[in-house]
């Protein structure tokens, strides 16, 4: 992808593992020129996203979490490798709804035997004025 | 405060009416002639990082029991007993109404003077301000703003769904949209999709449909509820948290 960074981080997939994906999307949404609904927006996509993979409780496994930009999309993607066959993600009629309205685009799906991954996309609004 | 012999005297005779007659009016006029009181001893609490404006509303609605309370015959002066009253709500507001996990308390403060900003700028700029107007307007770093956005989740207030002033009390879901709402089919989508979203407090609901099944953005659901928004941001991270407990618990 060219002109974009991306950043890569891995944690256990625990109940701190929200904060941590929320704080590195919102710093990176920051420097794409989000603005405080936007990145408020994004904060709550990503609780929903992690709570797909991870549920409330957290699960064992690591969760692998790339954070990628360019000039106005910031694209977040998590997977949790578990090393085996843990339940489905979590994802329904309803998550999808909250989260068709909190991002551009997303997907949750099982990935392999032993991975769940999650991908979302979000778009700022040109800045009027 | 100020009051003479003779004010003191003509207040008291209201309170003796008051008694006897439940006469709102004569309520409403021992009221507003006591704001002053109220409001003073909201802003000596004010220094414990609570917006000004919370802590009036907890004053008011203080000295709102206090008129309904006080007992003229007691031979105790009103503003006596009204101090003693509002003080002692304010302090239980403390009390309950914490943080829920300790943030640092200058990003406590940060988090507070953040939603004035956000208020003000959104109204100066007619859209929502970036983290870097945030943060030009408070004169802190971009990740400070960050911080105390983040250490604003441990924010917890009790009333949380209690109506702003002036809102109807009984306001549910189904009054807002009214019966001839052109768009219930939101409604019943969101009924089926959730009936947990049925179990959250009638506010919580009502922002929850006009985020995700009528698609306002959280600035204009602060604004068309009167509420601010970051109040819309924390309602919002509540409720979602609290569908997915109980999602994971049936």
């Amino acid at each position: 992808m060219p002109g974009s960074d991306e950043v890569r981080l891995s944690a256990p997939a625990t109940t701190e593992l929200p904060r941590l994906a929320r704080l590195t999307a919102s710093g990176l949404a920051c420097r794409l020129g989000f603005s405080y609904d936007e990145v408020e927006d994004l904060r709550l996509a990503i609780d929903e996203l992690c709570f797909s993979l991870i549920g409330t409780q957290g699960r064992p496994g690591v969760v692998h979490l790339m954070f990628s930009l360019d000039d106005e999309t910031l694209q977040v993607e998590g997977t949790l490798e578990s090393g085996e066959r843990g339940p489905d993600p979590v994802h329904s009629g309803l998550s999808r709804k909250i989260l068709e309205a909190l991002v551009d685009e997303h997907e949750v799906r099982r990935n392999g035997q032993d991975q769940l991954t999650f991908w979302m996309r979000k778009r700022r609004l040109p800045i009027a004025g | 405060m100020g009051v003479d012999n003779a004010q003191r005297e003509e207040l008291r005779q209201k309170f003796v009416a008051l008694a006897e007659s439940g006469d709102p009016a004569i309520r409403r006029e021992l009221v507003e002639a006591h704001l002053g009181l109220a409001e003073y001893l909201a802003r000596r609490f004010s220094h414990r990082g609570e917006p000004v404006d919370d802590l009036v509303q907890v004053s008011s609605m203080a000295l709102l029991k206090a008129v309904d309370r006080f007992d003229p015959g007691r031979g105790v002066e009103f503003s006596t007993y009204a101090t003693h009253t509002i003080a002692g709500e304010l302090k239980r507001h403390f009390r309950d109404k914490g943080w829920a996990v300790r943030a640092p308390r200058r990003m406590q403060e940060l988090y507070l003077t953040l939603g004035d900003s956000i208020g003000r700028l959104s109204q100066e700029l007619g859209r929502s301000p970036t983290i870097a107007e945030l943060a030009a307007e408070t004169r802190v770093s971009e990740e400070e703003v960050l911080e105390a956005l983040e250490a604003g989740q441990a924010y917890r207030l009790a009333s949380l769904d209690a109506p702003a002033p002036g809102e109807d009390e009984g306001e549910t879901l189904a009054s807002h949209l009214g019966d001839e709402d052109p768009r219930m089919s939101a409604a019943e989508e969101r009924a089926t999709l959730s009936p947990l979203i049925e179990a959250l407090p009638p506010r919580q609901q009502l922002i929850l449909h006009l985020r995700f099944f009528e698609g306002l953005t959280q600035l204009e659901i602060a604004g068309r509820l009167g509420i601010s928004q970051m109040h819309v941001s924390r309602l919002l991270a509540r409720s979602l948290a609290e569908l997915r407990t109980a999602a994971e618990q049936g």
